[in-house]
């Protein structure tokens, strides 16, 4: 119940900043015009592409590519929303009041998380709107779609819980939003110098986010990918708990 | 079935913070019905004391009992039976007046009917009717401690924390937070509340501690008329320090 109350809180306050909104307003804008652009250039090549046998359709040259370009936003747009999730709390003196209602440390960054997760799915809603619109007059790969669709929400989720483990221990919001955006690009390309090398099947490239979203993009749903995201979510959830319960015990 | 009259315990509760101690051995009780004015200089451990009482801050020695339970082993205990004005009454400043008083009642448990009463009973009782659909970050320091007293005092507390609640007030506002203070006690509200400022004490308060350096140095009963008596020994524990 408390973390009901918790997401209820969050989400209303996220709803009321400017800043929700103006990421959002952004970034949709963007990947409207990206969306218009892809569709022209898929437009005049339709005949061409016609006469392949296997050419690429429409989802993989607009829908899925339209995605990819919201996974480069979103680098950017959850850290700077997560950001003061639990740093503007503990600065403003209201992580101690959440603290001194009773709260579990746990009811606390589940209820924060649930909000940025909402917020992130309806984005990713919002920007999947675009390519459905054109359901009924295209032939749409579902299957492939879907499995981008799931990608897309793993990688949001994931890096919701990355935003709010950052949250909980950097001490203002701006330093979170930076070490987040830091370890999500690191966490992307990990694996560049290794592939540069011509390594692919090593430890490094299991640890990069890359080698797991890239699979998903292409419609292959692999359980090792779902896994991966949902540890990295689950270990920097478990984090950020651990951080807020010990707010009681260090002040 | 009668409630046991003490409501709260403290049993050498002790608490370091950036590596000093901030209070050291505090034993205290305080019963239903009772104002207990915590009186200190800057840095005499006022606010660790009550932030350990509210629950935001765990004791490093010692225990802390509320109702007779150690709050330690259940530490959502105070979700129900304390409300809590910290110092600077933290508030969401994007949110309105109403938005706060509905999520401290959800915080709290509240919903639905229960909510909405308590909300308007906060609301009457404290004036904040033509406050309702404004922002926090636009109300006055007044106004905000007013608004962060009905958010403490929306779930009907057993037990009232307030961290110099006087600050930043007017003459007038002083007075009806007294005024407020006298009508929790009579209901059975525990109070406890920590100032710098002797008048508030003897004006509302049945008993007084003095901390010092983090440690409890005086605790009596004030008889109303003492204000004098009260000054020379919160004068004496204060300027030893400085002697020293």
């Amino acid at each position: 119940m408390s973390v009901l109350a918790v997401t209820r809180l969050e989400l209303r306050r996220l709803f009321v900043r400017p800043l929700a909104w103006v990421l959002g307003a952004s970034t949709l804008a963007w990947l409207a015009w990206n969306f218009t652009l892809m569709l022209g250039s898929f437009l005049a090549a339709q005949i061409r592409l016609a006469a392949l046998p296997d050419g690429p359709g429409y989802t993989d040259l607009v829908a899925v590519p339209l995605l990819a370009k919201l996974a480069e936003l979103a680098f950017l747009v959850v850290p700077l929303l997560s950001m003061s999730a639990l740093a503007g709390e503990r600065r403003e003196g209201r992580l101690a009041l959440l603290l001194g209602m009773g709260l579990k440390p746990s009811h606390i960054v589940l209820g924060k998380y649930a909000a940025l997760l909402v917020w992130l799915l309806a984005w990713l809603a919002l920007v999947l709107a675009m390519p459905l619109a054109l359901a009924h007059a295209t032939a749409i790969d579902w299957g492939k779609l879907a499995a981008a669709a799931l990608g897309m929400a793993l990688l949001l989720a994931s890096l919701a819980a990355l935003g709010l483990a950052c949250s909980a221990v950097a001490s203002h919001p701006a330093i979170a939003a930076a070490v987040a955006l830091v370890l999500t690009l690191a966490l992307m390309w990990l694996n560049l110098g290794a592939q540069m090398a011509g390594v692919d099947d090593g430890a490094i490239n299991w640890l990069a986010m890359s080698s797991h979203l890239q699979p998903l993009l292409r419609g292959l749903v692999a359980s090792p990918d779902v896994v991966w995201f949902v540890l990295l979510a689950t270990v920097c959830l478990a984090l950020a708990i651990r951080r807020v319960a010990a707010e009681r015990e260090r002040g | 079935m009668t409630l046991p009259q003490t409501l709260l315990k403290l049993e050498q509760a002790s608490r370091r913070r950036a590596g000093r101690p901030a209070v050291q051995g505090l034993s205290l009780v305080l019963e239903r019905g009772q104002v207990l004015g915590l009186l200190g200089v800057n840095g005499a451990g006022k606010s660790t004391t009550l932030s350990m009482i509210a629950g935001a801050l765990a004791p490093d020695g010692g225990h802390i009992l509320l109702d007779g339970v150690d709050l330690a082993e259940h530490p959502a205990l105070v979700r129900r039976l304390v409300g809590w004005l910290p110092e600077r009454a933290p508030l969401w400043q994007e949110l309105t007046v109403g938005e706060h008083l509905d999520a401290h009642g959800r915080l709290r448990g509240l919903n639905g009917a229960a909510l909405k009463q308590a909300r308007t009973r906060m609301v009457e009782r404290l004036e904040l009717g033509p406050l309702e659909r404004r922002l926090a970050g636009v109300l006055s320091q007044g106004q905000r401690q007013r608004l962060g007293l009905a958010c403490a005092l929306l779930h009907q507390p057993a037990l009232l924390v307030l961290d110099e609640p006087g600050n930043a007030l007017d003459p007038v506002q002083v007075a009806a937070l007294r005024g407020l203070i006298r009508e929790q006690a009579a209901a059975g509200t525990a109070v406890i509340l920590s100032t710098h400022v002797l008048a508030e004490v003897t004006a509302v308060c049945d008993r007084v501690a003095i901390l010092h350096d983090g440690t409890l140095r005086y605790e009596g009963t004030l008889a109303g008329d003492d204000h004098a008596a009260l000054e020379r020994q919160f004068f004496a524990i204060a300027t030893a320090r400085a002697a020293a």
